[in-house]
């Protein structure tokens, strides 16, 4: 590449962030961070949301939204960025540093072209005065990204997939070069297999250009994999800093211990998933305080007494947890005892007196100027008494559809469902009494925790509407009713009076579950429930759904694109591709030894740090 | 020159053979759903004659003198002694054939008369319109730019006030501070020659663009603010790209789709504010001659001009429709489910 | 299509707060109110009584707005007015969205051919201009005020048809709807307990905003002569009759012109700021 020339043998860290302190108003959203990049690193900030990483992110690259400002010192390759006008900043935005956010479909312009994106920016310079020398480059350029279909160039971004505008978004990110990329959430909103391949892209298009690139994740994981020094975030402050597999190692602070723990992982199932307590708080409400203390076993009153800074431990590693050296042998014994494998005993593949049994399922959808979408294709499984089922796949592949079947929110175009022994493919068509049957049987836990409950009605009025059609309204939904099923799901009876929007989105997916659970079901469809919730709530609730299944003898069908979720979860596993089932047996068969092509690219996607992987 | 429009630097614009097709099935397609709603207004401006309180031959006649040969004429004219639907189709069969009827006011075709008038509300509909359009958005997008400041606040307020007065406030307000107490402008007639009809119509034009103005500048300046927050401005910001690229490729362009969809409205604003506008002003133009034959009872004029001001509305919302679909790729294409 | 976490913001209620404008806004709209229930008791003279021999004189101190062509006081007139000015739109309003509730309701939440049936309906009104039509018709029909405030009934069903089937529309594919249906909860209790509460709020702020569109237009017809009866006092006809003594009496004209702005005005701020507030 020919911007790497003429940089080799600069001395000093490409980016320097000093005292980055960021608000709205007012109000605070960060404490005064500080970020070192080296040339031809790449870094992570790892936090989940809330901890204010996007917005640090856009405060490098100087691009705040209104009303949000910041303070502090962003040195560039020795320009100060922040002291910059902005008709000075604009030449360096794009050419020396450029941003990839997080959804490919919103970034870039829905009335141009695809390949306009990275012809606008290539207008400047004089060697591209020619539309045809552009329009060379702009092909040379998609070519870099993986693209060599010509014709994409000459597309509408809606006519694009996710992971086709996101790798246009990059072509057009670097098409002047830049020295450093920021990545915000780059593959977040993808498919878990286009995640993968524009993590790779990523990775190699920052080795060829010897590029600096900070990368923003929720995901620890991915970080870990593929960046050399970690930063972690939280409520606005940075707890730990250090190289990045030094951090997996032996990670100093409780929250990034805790954080790491309370992603499931893929490899074994463990007896019981590491939750962290409560969830994220604001970055001003913790101003004088250890932000973690809140939710740390750990915290004692010293925690509170002040804001620990950010202390080094040796030349690479920093953490902000004063009692590191007190609880550093607590942390490494609880990270040996969470990873002990609790493998789960498969049962006989017998399948009479299924609960569940489909059989030729298909549905097709009326799409485009009546074009018939064919959403399932040919779908039989069966769920027996229970029993909790996975059924894994990516966007597309008819999952959701399928769910919304099994509990009558769509009516297949053919096929058998029956549940219970009850012919249950048509609720229009079923008597009343079958249908309040199935409907007391198989119920439905829904993906967005934000809808899921009715704004206007509070977490009492819901649970008492449940209960009410579940009985028959032989009982009334008194409180000791509402107050019981909220202890199931972990909450207190003073919830009854909460509405949905003094929720987070954790206590919202309990108070839907003990929704569902009113009626007494045998069976829940749970529809991605956790795939919206911040890493160290979706543990919690992760939780929630084993104890649940023991204490009720509850079935489950568990639609997930995650197979790490589906492992800590299920007994047996369905793979759906495009509509069909490609795949199906015990989970730890399926994840750990594949068979199909597709089900063996699922499970490379999933990112693996060196450490990982070695065992 | 990197030009505003960011076709210029595209590779073939038409070339792909996709494009054609859908976009002539979506304005056949469109063409068709006007012509049944022309012919529905028809009907209903046809019926006028029959919901008017008393005897359709009295409406007809009006001030003429009712002695039978007349009568007769009339019944034969408008071939009152058969069915409806059958009277219905022969009247059709006349419009069609350019043949309004006759003014029951000194026996002259509407048509003629028609065409007298519509000169001066032409004016002022073109007057009025250039200024809605180009002061609108240009409002809308100074509030937009300039959010949350005084400015936005004042323009915003201004936007308050068009939509809630109308063309007649606005216009005795005009009339009184430009005419009457300043005497900028005159308060009478329609002017002769380009000029001095442009000198007469100004007050008229403003009465009639403010309150349409109004609408344009409440949605030039929502959809604006939405383009503002959108991630790929932000991206575009992100890229280095000049602001006057962004302003006008990315955000004006995309903020117009929403203003071109209003036009329908702005049409209907201009129609009505004309009647309104042409009374207060006196002038003489095709809403003052609507208003007159409504008080005269002249039925056939009444039906006339009824039927051209509909019929022009519906036309314009048809190009609307056009215009609207060749500026949004999402439509022409067709668009793909993610 | 998965979802991942962005910004789980939590939103605190805050304590309403009503910005100055709209509070000077809800005071203007009161007074009218009371103008209109109170008019004989605050008005200083009759509206009715002619004095011919006065005719229309400029504002002075026995009659602070000064009399029309007619004699009679346009202060007690302008008070007077306040009642059709109120009564009408808030009918029309009112009337016009009680249907569109229940027509955007069962279009938007069952589709079909019902849903079909009613935007085809709906289609064609918007093809019409809403004042022309109810000018022509109201002029053809003849009939007073009450006609004129049911031919706009009719005209703004349509428009608040659409408006309450989008709303619909946007809360009819949320989990909460699929809970409920899951549940087993009946069509109309779905309808009624789950989704009009949630569209409440933007009914209305539309119906304050219709209003100020129907004063207007009721306005614009008594200002062609046309609805209301000759004689009432009304802003709109006071207009109508007063312009020709622009030159003698200008107040006779601006005085009532300012109060049509003054209550619209106020009625789309508050509207504006319902919907800003409450519906988004």
């Amino acid at each position: 590449m020919n911007a790497v020339v003429g940089r080799a043998g600069q001395e000093g860290p490409l980016l320097k962030v000093e005292g980055l302190a960021i608000s709205d108003g007012a109000v605070p959203i960060t404490t005064p961070l500080n970020i070192v990049v080296e040339r031809g690193e790449t870094i992570a900030i790892v936090g989940e949301s809330g901890s204010g990483k996007s917005l640090t992110a856009r405060a490098i690259a100087g691009i705040l939204p209104p009303g949000i400002n910041a303070t502090g010192a962003v040195t560039l390759d020795g320009v100060p960025l922040m002291r910059l006008a902005e008709s000075e900043l604009r030449k360096i935005r794009g050419s020396r540093m450029s941003m990839l956010m997080q959804d490919p479909f919103t970034m870039l312009n829905p009335l141009m072209r695809s390949g306009d994106h990275i012809d606008e920016m290539l207008r400047d310079r004089p060697e591209f005065a020619s539309r045809f020398a552009r329009a060379d480059e702009v092909k040379r350029r998609l070519a870099e990204v993986g693209i060599v279909d010509e014709d994409v160039a000459r597309r509408m971004p809606f006519q694009l997939s996710g992971g086709m505008c996101q790798r246009v978004a990059l072509a057009a990110a670097l098409a002047r070069d830049p020295e450093l990329l920021i990545a915000d959430e780059p593959s977040t909103a993808l498919d878990v297999t286009t995640q993968a391949e524009i993590i790779k892209l990523l990775r190699r298009v920052q080795r060829e250009r010897h590029m600096s690139l900070i990368l923003i994740t929720h995901n620890l994981r991915l970080a870990f994999s593929i960046c050399q020094r970690v930063y972690v975030l939280y409520a606005g402050s940075m707890l730990e800093v250090g190289d990045a597999a030094a951090v997996e190692r032996q990670p100093f602070h409780p929250y990034t211990l805790g954080l790491l723990l309370s992603e499931p992982p893929v490899d074994i199932r463990v007896p019981r998933l590491v939750a962290i307590r409560g969830s994220v708080p604001r970055a001003a409400d913790v101003l004088d305080s250890c932000g973690f203390a809140d939710r740390c076993d750990w915290a004692k009153q010293i925690c509170r007494t002040g804001k620990p800074p950010l202390t080094a431990l040796d030349a690479s590693r920093f953490t902000a947890c004063i009692r590191q050296d007190e609880i550093q042998g607590e942390l490494d014994a609880l990270r040996t005892a969470a990873l002990s494998a609790a493998p789960m005993t498969p049962r006989r593949g017998e399948t009479a007196g299924a609960l569940v049994r489909v059989h030729g399922l298909v549905k097709t959808f009326v799409g485009e100027r009546g074009r018939p979408i064919c959403a399932i294709k040919d779908v039989s499984l069966h769920i027996m008494p229970g029993e909790s089922v996975g059924l894994v796949g990516e966007s597309g592949s008819g999952k959701t559809t399928l769910g919304r079947c099994l509990v009558g929110l769509e009516t297949p175009t053919a096929g058998d469902i029956h549940v219970n022994g009850i012919a249950a493919a048509d609720f229009d068509a079923m008597a009343k009494a079958d249908r309040v049957r199935v409907r007391r049987t198989i119920q439905m836990i829904f993906q967005d925790p934000f809808s899921t409950l009715n704004p206007r009605h509070s977490v009492g009025q819901a649970l008492g509407e449940a209960l009410g059609a579940s009985a028959g309204a032989t009982s009334p939904a008194t409180a000791e009713r509402i107050a019981s099923l909220l202890a199931k799901v972990g909450l207190s009876a003073a919830y009854a009076t909460r509405r949905p929007a003094s929720l987070s989105g954790g206590e919202r997916q309990r108070v839907a579950i003990a929704r569902a659970l009113a009626v007494k079901p045998a069976i829940l469809v749970c529809d991605e429930p956790v795939s919206a919730l911040d890493l160290s709530v979706q543990a919690q609730v992760l939780n929630l759904f084993r104890h649940l299944q023991v204490e009720h003898e509850l079935s489950y069908l568990f639609i997930t694109h995650d197979l790490a979720v589906v492992r800590q979860i299920t007994e047996r596993i369905y793979v759906l591709y495009l509509g069909e089932i490609v795949e199906e047996g015990p989970t730890e068969r399926v994840i750990g030894n594949p068979q199909h092509p597709y089900t063996r690219r699922l499970v490379a996607s999933i990112p693996r740090s060196a450490i990982q992987r070695a065992p | 020159m990197h030009g505003a429009t960011p076709s210029t630097g595209s590779t073939a614009i038409s070339g792909r053979s996709g494009d054609g097709p859908s976009l002539v099935i979506f304005v056949t397609r469109r063409v068709a759903i006007t012509i049944p709603l022309l012919l529905l207004i028809s009907f209903g401006v046809f019926a006028l004659v029959h919901i008017a309180p008393g005897d359709p031959v009295r409406s007809l006649l009006g001030a003429r003198a009712s002695d039978p040969a007349t009568l007769a004429a009339i019944r034969a004219r408008y071939h009152l002694e058969d069915p409806f639907l059958v009277q219905y189709g022969y009247w059709l069969w006349q419009v069609i054939r350019g043949d309004l009827g006759v003014s029951i006011q000194g026996n002259r075709a509407v048509t003629s008369i028609i065409a007298d008038r519509l000169g001066v509300t032409i004016f002022l509909s073109l007057m009025s319109t250039t200024l809605v359009l180009g002061l609108g958005i240009l409002l809308g997008a100074v509030a937009a730019f300039r959010r949350g400041t005084r400015l936005d606040r004042a323009i915003v307020m201004f936007g308050v006030f068009g939509i809630s007065s109308p063309a007649f406030v606005t216009g005795i307000f005009l009339l009184y501070l430009f005419g009457v107490l300043l005497h900028w402008f005159p308060i009478f007639g329609p002017g002769r020659g380009f000029l001095d009809r442009a000198w007469h119509l100004t007050l008229p034009a403003f009465a009639l663009a403010i309150s349409v103005m109004a609408i344009v500048v409440k949605i030039t300046r929502a959809a604006m603010i939405e383009e503002l927050d959108r991630d790929y401005v932000t991206f575009a910001r992100a890229r280095g790209l000049s602001s006057r690229r962004i302003l006008f490729a990315y955000v004006l362009r995309n903020s117009l789709i929403p203003v071109v969809t209003a036009a329908g409205l702005v049409v209907v604003g201009i129609v009505a504010g004309a009647i309104y506008v042409e009374v207060t002003f006196s002038l003489p133009g095709l809403g003052a001659l609507t208003v007159d034959a409504i008080q005269k009872r002249d039925i056939p004029t009444i039906q006339g001009t009824t039927l051209l001001f509909s019929a022009f509305v519906l036309l314009v919302n048809l190009a609307v429709d056009v215009i609207y679909t060749v500026i949004d790729p999402r439509i022409r294409f067709g668009r793909v489910e993610s | 299509m998965s979802v991942p976490a962005i910004g789980e913001t939590r939103r605190t209620r805050q304590p309403l707060r009503v910005p100055i404008v709209i509070l000077i806004a809800a005071l203007i709209i009161t007074g009218v109110a009371i103008c209109a229930v109170l008019g004989e008791r605050i008005a200083p003279d009759s509206p009715f009584l002619q004095r011919l021999a006065v005719g229309d004189t400029p504002p002075s101190s026995v009659h602070i707005a000064g009399t029309d062509l007619f004699g009679r006081d346009v202060l007690s007139r302008v008070i007077y007015g306040a009642r059709t000015a109120l009564v009408g739109p808030v009918v029309v309003a009112a009337g016009a969205f009680a249907i569109a509730t229940l027509l955007g309701l069962v279009s938007g939440y069952l589709g079909g051919l019902v849903d079909s049936a009613i935007m085809r309906w709906v289609d064609f009104m918007f093809a019409l201009p809403v004042p022309l039509v109810a000018i022509v018709v109201v002029g053809v029909v003849g009939g007073g005020y009450w006609t004129a405030v049911l031919v706009l009934v009719v005209l703004f069903t349509a428009p608040d048809t659409r408006i309450v089937r989008s709303a619909v529309l946007e809360q009819r594919p949320l989990p909460y709807i699929d809970a409920a249906r899951t549940l087993g909860i009946s069509k109309t209790r779905i309808l009624f307990v789950h989704i009009l509460p949630n569209i409440a709020p933007i009914i209305l702020a539309y119906v304050v905003l219709d209003f100020a569109f129907a004063l207007v237009n009721l306005a614009g017809l008594s200002f062609l002569g046309l609805g209301i009866e000759p004689g009432t006092p009304d802003w709109g006809r006071m207009l109508f009759e007063n312009r020709n003594i622009l030159f003698s009496n200008p107040v006779a004209l601006l005085l009532p012109a300012g109060m049509i702005i003054l209550t619209a005005v106020s009625m789309n701020l508050i509207g504006d700021w319902l919907f800003e507030r409450f519906a988004k």
